[in-house]
């Protein structure tokens, strides 16, 4: 039996790791987005008080300052001490803790290149500050976070290979088990699983980069 | 308080870092007044424009809008009933030329989508731009963008309308569409605090002219008699410069 065989047959197992890659993803992406968001806009229009603003800033240094693999490890096997958490739940955690920092900064510049203008403009008319953000505020640093947010989404799908560290059974480490179970072939398992990953990214990129064409301002930024 | 005051203005303080700016300030308006403020660069008068909706919030000192007080407490309320018209314009930039006088209207005071759209083309038709209801605010020109902001705030139905210095980010060239647009809400006695540059529309449009200097209330008067024998020599010669440049 010679590889290509060997891929063809265990090109499923190949999938089902490509499979977990995406719910990682997806679920990392989404822990960030929502904890990223919300730092975001305590850090813009929260509280100014130490007390509330000091956590933040930590939290953004901490988890930007530490290397993936370092997080996956103390999420890992440092949790697993107190409670019982699988590996998966554990690159969930650490991976989205992290993806909150960066998305966090990403908001917070889109948010900030709305001129303050609008903001006044909104509150002039007499929008509260709740509704100026949500109907004019929003809307516009969203537009500006898309780029940006595309290039955290291609970051993340590469790192939740570094999943494989801490046992995660995602596509980096079937493709391990079929280069262990043949003996060789780690260029061409590789290059296959290389080329899902490139796939996934691209496709990816391609709704997003349609997401934001969708949403362009006729006349604006052109 | 003078109970036929729309907007009352009553001794308005500002410093900034103890510099003062505005240094006690009073004027009102009746129902239909045009008041221009005029003054060189510095003297307080946009300060004074944006304390009356609490833009900038005043040290101290009272403004009454129809007798309520304004307050932090119910400053979005007041302002929903005080139209702003700013110098840069501040479109939402994401919106249509519809939404943006469509969105306060449906979002501040209430209105029905179909009721916010039929005001806003009206509006829009008012100010001279009812075919430029679906463009976005960076297709149009300055002073096209100037109107479209003085629809929007007219469109929220206001009892006063503040106007800060509207036609000074505006090409010489597209100054005359916006001065006409205010000279026409003027005679159709809209009720205007205007700041601004433009002695033409102050002679022709104000029923009073008040001049600051240094956070002063110098003079204030007719047009005639400010333009034709002002007491003050400071006055004189600002309206001199002023005739000669402008």
């Amino acid at each position: 039996m010679d590889i290509y065989d060997v891929l063809l047959r265990d090109f499923p197992f190949l999938l089902k790791g490509l499979g977990v890659a995406i719910v990682l993803l997806a679920a990392l992406l989404a822990i960030g987005f929502l904890l990223g968001m919300a730092i975001c806009l305590i850090t813009l229009y929260g509280p100014k008080t130490r007390l509330v603003q000091w956590p933040l800033v930590v939290y953004e240094r901490v988890f930007r300052g530490v290397p993936i693999i370092i997080m996956l490890f103390i999420f890992f096997y440092g949790l697993s001490g107190i409670a019982d958490i699988p590996a998966f739940t554990a690159a969930i955690l650490a991976m989205g803790l992290r993806s909150a920092a960066y998305q966090s900064q990403i908001f917070r510049s889109a948010f900030q290149s709305v001129p303050a203008g609008q903001m006044m403009a909104a509150r002039a008319m007499g929008m509260s500050k709740v509704k100026a953000i949500r109907h004019i505020i929003f809307p516009q640093a969203a537009r500006h976070a898309i780029g940006p947010w595309t290039n955290e989404f291609s970051s993340e799908i590469k790192e939740t290979s570094l999943a494989y560290v801490i046992g995660v059974v995602e596509l980096t480490r079937q493709a391990h088990y079929i280069i262990t179970s043949t003996q060789g072939n780690v260029l061409t398992v590789f290059a296959v699983v290389a080329l899902l990953y490139f796939i996934l990214n691209r496709a990816g990129n391609s709704l997003l980069y349609a997401f934001e064409r969708k949403l362009a301002v006729p006349g604006f930024e052109k | 308080m003078a109970d036929d005051l729309i907007l009352d203005v009553q001794d308005v303080k500002k410093a900034y870092d103890g510099l003062e700016v505005l240094k006690g300030i009073s004027f009102g308006l009746r129902k239909g007044d045009t008041k221009v403020l005029i003054g060189p660069s510095g003297s307080g008068k946009s300060t004074l424009l944006r304390c009356i909706n609490h833009l900038t919030v005043p040290d101290a000192g009272r403004i009454y809008l129809n007798g309520h007080e304004v307050l932090d407490d119910n400053i979005d309320a007041m302002r929903a009933r005080m139209g702003f018209v700013f110098q840069d314009f501040n479109l939402f930039s994401h919106l249509s030329v519809l939404d943006n006088v469509r969105i306060c209207q449906i979002k501040v005071n209430g209105a029905t989508k179909e009721a916010a759209t039929q005001r806003a083309k009206r509006e829009l038709e008012r100010v001279g731009l009812g075919d430029k209801a679906d463009a976005y605010p960076a297709e149009l020109s300055g002073g096209q963008q100037q109107r479209v902001s003085i629809a929007r705030a007219l469109a929220m139905d206001p009892d006063v309308l503040l106007f800060d210095e509207p036609t000074s980010a505006l090409d010489p060239e597209l100054t005359g569409e916006v001065v006409r647009v205010m000279q026409q809400l003027a005679a159709e006695g809209m009720t205007m605090v205007v700041v601004t540059h433009e002695m033409s529309f102050a002679r022709q449009a104000a029923d009073e002219i008040i001049f600051m200097e240094n956070g002063h209330i110098v003079e204030q008067g007719t047009p005639d008699a400010m333009f034709t024998d002002s007491v003050h020599e400071r006055t004189r010669a600002f309206l001199n410069v002023i005739a000669e440049h402008g």
